[in-house]
């Protein structure tokens, strides 16, 4: 694992010694050459994980989160740039290494073998996300939502430890390879429930589930475009992550713990694209969006199918990649406009027309349009959920509707129509932009060729 | 040497060929629309020779290839079924889009973005391949979704117009509530029989069947515009022409009949389904005629008789006839697609003027496109040995011979008068009398694109459904005896609404309502539906959506329970134990009264 932990320590040095032109051009080619060597992690031989050390271990749950992590690195500096083109060259040099920290932080998360340094490293990405945003947020508001995040996943961990603790002194062992042979079912009782949730609801928050979700909207519209990116690409995932990781070691709680979650995932789910229709802020929608996605993934691993768990796990870097994408687009209208409401630029398919298409490609990936990885994900969830209770297809299809309906509204919104005078002098897109976007949707496109190495280990 | 799946493969792949070369030099040169119109031409000649094989030796094949995914016990990979209905199909849709493509060279000449228009109409045309050659279920909802998404594109080309996005949203949504019970069959054929490909299905034969197939009818209710999901169609007219030419009128809103066709060894055995197909499109058959009687926009008219159309193959899987219903989809999409074209050539003529009240009198001027019109519309009603006669006398035979219900009989009668009718009416008003539209107008139909187009349909709504029926392998035997009134009612009941319409027309044209009657307002208001569902339902969803879900769960009750109740709850805390309130002029005060307590002392001290 040092082969990509080391040369994304380098990369610090690398940044702060490059001259003033160079950061950028030296930061993202690098970090893209980390992010094509980690593709080698595809390589799983067999059933087993690839055990690098005591500490790290990679298998085919963590490699595409792990690959999504490092692929998302040279998109976060290649979307900054214009944001950060007024800073003076010490703040842009901070800023980077910030966003180098947190993917060394999540590299390890990812890879973690014991499960308090899991947790340490759960805990420790906190801090960049939250000095970006905090520092390098647009308006006054970013400090309430700092605020929001940090005490709403604060406090859902907190309990965590707690649990970890206990589990050390009755197990004797956090580490994942072995708890799955080691653990006992846990017995009935009222400190069984307590100790499911305290394992949950840390990952819950994360997720968000809805209710504890109020975080994210606020951290994303406040967010610089690369931490929206990575809030909305990996962050919400470690949630999901660590919520497959932990079921093993909470059965047979979660066959009745689960209920009142799930109820509470597909009530939010409509609730919360129900919102995303009503949202005049663009960065707004496309955070709900996210909870409403991300709702989907909670109940695929509280059904805890073998289906359902490759729906959560393809929906996880799915939405990974399209709700970066949205959030770059986003901010490309935001560099532009300098607002986010939609309704401030309208038409813009006359003046963009390759961005359009680009926003085209999104919005019809995050509807989940067959045969991309978002409907894969999508159809395994509803699949499952359909065998589990037969109902919940009602759900499931009104929210497909609403889902179909929110991301076309904002097509046409942005996009259609006649555009506003204001807009007559924007300047064009640049290559840096559309490449951006272009390596945003080129994994999507060729993972639908070949689904199967993002169906994680019960594939 | 077996040609089949080679030509069958062949056909598909050159399809693809321009979408290929989209990269290269070919996408920008103005001969893009000519590339694609021919490659879809050579297209339709080489499916022509499996679909002869086929029509010859009644061979029906699979093409199985490129292993996709396996899941657990569920294999799924690219395969083609290449029965008697997509073989049937496939030639026909080519021979149609083939002309819509010429037409819409004509039609789409000065826009701008022509050659990404000819892409768009080539992707749908793909993607409706893609739906009807599909052997498993996931591949099928690959083509189902995909014919959505382009004609949300396609119906909202002109992007400026917000009229145009709306109705493009509209389509979405209505499909979209349809995709629900077509994820609803998926999941029950995988829980139930794990496996989406088709020939397990039937094999299979599940007793139990409603679920899946109420699923089916939804999803069919969607795609084919049946009663209750059927806005959309009318609405989608503010595309271009050759869009509803091709996607409105002959193969998307028919994919749904199609799937419901496809899945007809499921269907022939449930009863319950039967009937549910039989009222459905009985309902939308009427309905959508009665919509399409007093229209005055002609596109609105040709779409709700689509509509109408589309519902008599419902009618058609209702009575258990699933061939016949098949034999129309071929037939009717025609002189649809011709009427379509034909008043695309009115209204780019009369300078986008769609209102038959203001044409009249075209006969003299566009005398080709007006025998086109006549003809289609003759054909449309069902007037023997012309194209439409094949299918739909047969289907009106089978209807009136079953044990059927009356009720649903008697509205399939009446909508086939009403077919009648709304021809009547478009011919009288826009082709005979007198011109009303304005005398600068330069009408010129004599374009090669145009009339070339038209004529091929021309020839294939007079000859084609005599061609077909005689050489489609025998499917179910139709009745042979029967009384005459039986015989001739499809007949007469069209005569008779001929002449009746005829006759209004002739004793009211010069007539005018004081006050519309509640009939008229019934029909002109499309059956009040838009103004209920379109009004009421969105209103209520987006209030309840800004109201409830918005402000009060989320800005108000979310953040008043955790985030605001702690911080309250914090601060009075803290304020309550501290010493230091920060009450300034009380402290100042206090060291006033200090100084005055010592002052009085000190002056005291004696």
């Amino acid at each position: 694992m040092l082969k990509y932990i080391i040369p994304t320590i380098m990369l610090m040095p690398l940044t702060w010694m490059s001259k003033g032109n160079m950061i950028w051009i030296n930061s993202t080619t690098h970090s893209l050459l980390i992010s094509f060597t980690s593709l080698l992690l595809m390589n799983q031989f067999g059933d087993n994980s690839l055990n690098f050390s005591l500490m790290f271990f990679s298998d085919s749950l963590s490699t595409p989160l792990l690959i999504l992590t490092m692929w998302l690195l040279p998109l976060m500096l290649m979307a900054s740039q214009h944001h950060l083109s007024k800073e003076n060259l010490t703040r842009k040099k901070l800023f980077i290494t910030m966003l180098i920290l947190l993917q060394l932080f999540l590299i390890m998360t990812f890879t973690a073998m014991e499960l308090i340094f899991f947790y340490i490293l759960f805990e420790a990405t906190l801090v960049p996300t939250l000095i970006i945003i905090t520092r390098w947020g647009n308006q006054t508001e970013r400090l309430n939502a700092g605020l929001y995040f940090l005490f709403y996943t604060l406090a859902g961990s907190l309990p965590l430890l707690v649990a970890l603790i206990y589990i050390q002194n009755m197990v004797g062992s956090l580490n994942f390879l072995m708890l799955q042979y080691w653990v006992q079912p846990m017995h009935n009782s009222w400190s069984s429930i307590f100790m499911w949730l305290a394992c949950m609801m840390a990952f819950m928050v994360k997720m968000p589930l809805y209710g504890l979700h109020l975080w994210l909207p606020k951290a994303h519209v406040e967010a610089p475009i690369a931490g929206s990116m990575v809030l909305a690409a990996i962050l919400l995932k470690l949630g999901g992550y660590g919520m497959l990781r932990i079921t093993l070691i909470l059965n047979p709680m979660t066959d009745f713990m689960a209920y009142p979650f799930i109820m509470l995932s597909l009530w939010g789910m409509i609730m919360t694209s129900s919102i995303c229709l009503r949202q005049t802020d663009l960065k707004s929608l496309i955070a709900y969006s996210s909870v409403s996605h991300m709702a989907l993934v909670i109940v695929a691993i509280l059904i805890q199918t073998p289906w359902s768990y490759m729906g959560a796990t393809a929906l996880m870097i799915a939405h990974g990649l399209t709700s970066s994408m949205l959030f770059c687009l986003a901010n490309s209208n935001y560099e532009r406009i300098h607002s986010r409401t939609m309704i401030l630029a309208r038409g813009l398919q006359t003046l963009l027309p390759l961005m359009a298409t680009w926003w085209l490609l999104a919005s019809l990936t995050n509807l989940a349009l067959p045969p991309t990885i978002n409907l894969i994900g999508e159809l395994f969830v509803m699949m499952s959920t359909f065998s589990w209770s037969n109902i919940t297809i009602i759900l499931m299809g009104v929210n497909m509707v609403i889902t179909a309906l929110y991301s076309l509204y904002m097509l046409i919104m942005t996009q259609r129509g006649k555009y506003t005078y204001h807009i007559n002098n924007i300047s064009p897109s640049f290559t840096r932009e559309n490449a951006l976007m272009s390596l945003h949707i080129l994994p999507l496109l060729l993972l639908s060729l070949n689904p199967k190495i993002i169906l994680g280990p019960l594939y | 040497m077996n040609m089949f799946s080679s030509f069958s493969l062949v056909t598909l792949l050159l399809l693809t060929v321009p979408i290929m070369t989209t990269s290269l030099n070919t996408y920008k040169s103005s001969n893009y629309p000519l590339y694609v119109k021919t490659t879809i031409s050579y297209a339709f000649i080489t499916s022509m020779i499996p679909t002869m094989m086929f029509i010859y030796s009644g061979q029906e094949l699979i093409i199985s290839n490129w292993h996709w995914l396996t899941i657990q016990t569920l294999k799924l990979s690219l395969s083609f079924k290449m029965d008697y209905f997509s073989m049937m199909f496939v030639p026909v849709a080519l021979f149609v889009t083939w002309s819509i493509m010429e037409f819409s060279m004509w039609y789409m000449h000065s826009d701008p973005n022509i050659n990404k228009f000819f892409k768009y109409l080539l992707l749908f045309l793909i993607t409706m391949m893609i739906l009807v050659t599909a052997n498993n279920l996931f591949q099928l909802f690959i083509g189902w979704e995909g014919v959505g998404i382009m004609s949300f594109l396609l119906i909202g080309w002109w992007y400026g117009r917000a009229d145009a996005n709306t109705a493009a949203l509209q389509a979405v949504l209505y499909n979209r509530i349809g995709d629900i019970g077509f994820i609803l069959a998926m999941a029950w054929f995988l829980t139930n029989l794990n496996t989406w490909d088709l020939q397990q299905i039937f094999m299979l034969d599940p007793n139990n069947s409603n679920t899946p197939l109420i699923g089916l009818v939804l999803a069919a209710t969607g795609k084919s515009a049946q009663f209750g999901l059927h806005p959309w169609l009318p609405s989608a007219m503010e595309g271009p022409t050759p869009v509803s030419a091709l996607l409105h009128s002959s193969t998307m809103v028919v994919a749904g009949i199609f799937l419901l066709i496809r899945f007809y060894p499921l269907t022939e055995n449930n009863k319950h389904i039967q009937s549910i197909t039989l009222c459905l499109g009985a309902i939308t058959t009427l309905f959508t005629a009665m919509c399409a009687l007093t229209q005055n926009d002609i596109k609105k008219i040709i779409a709700f008789s689509t509509s109408s159309q589309v519902g008599l193959m419902m009618v058609t899987i209702g009575i258990n006839q699933p061939y016949l219903a098949f034999l129309h989809i071929c037939t009717h999409a025609f002189f649809k697609a011709m009427l379509f074209m034909c008043s695309g050539s009115m209204i780019h003529s009369l300078n986008d003027e769609q209102d038959i009240r203001k044409m009249g009198g075209l006969f003299k001027a566009m005398p080709f496109t007006t025998t086109a019109l006549i003809v289609g519309s003759l054909a449309l009603t069902g007037m023997p040995f012309l194209t439409g006669f094949y299918s739909k006398d047969l289907i009106i035979e089978a209807a009136n011979t079953s044990y059927t219900n009356a009720w649903a009989l008697l509205m399939t009668l009446i909508a086939t008068s009403f077919t009648a009718i709304y021809s009547t009416r478009i011919i009288f008003f826009a082709l005979l009398g007198q011109p009303r539209f304005s005398t600068l107008i330069n009408i010129n139909e004599n374009n090669p694109l145009l009339i070339n187009s038209i004529k091929r349909l021309l020839i294939g709504s007079l000859f084609a459904g005599y061609i077909i029926s005689n050489n489609i392998p025998p499917t179910t035997v139709p009745q042979m005896t029967m009384p005459y009134y039986l015989k001739t009612t499809a007949l007469i009941v069209t005569i008779l609404g001929f002449t009746l319409a005829l006759e209004i027309s002739n004793m009211t044209k010069n007539l005018k309502f004081h006050y519309p009657s509640n009939a008229f307002k019934f029909s002109t208001l499309l059956g009040y539906f838009p103004t209920i569902m379109h009004r009421l339902a969105p209103y209520m969803n987006l209030s309840m959506s800004q109201k409830s879900a918005s402000s009060l769960l989320d800005l108000i009750w979310l953040e008043a329970i955790l985030p605001k109740t702690i911080s309250l709850a914090q601060m009075k805390a803290s304020t309550l134990v501290t010493n230091q309130k920060g009450l300034i002029k009380l402290y100042f005060l206090s060291f006033l009264i200090t100084i005055l307590i010592s002052m009085i002392l000190f002056n005291f001290h004696e």
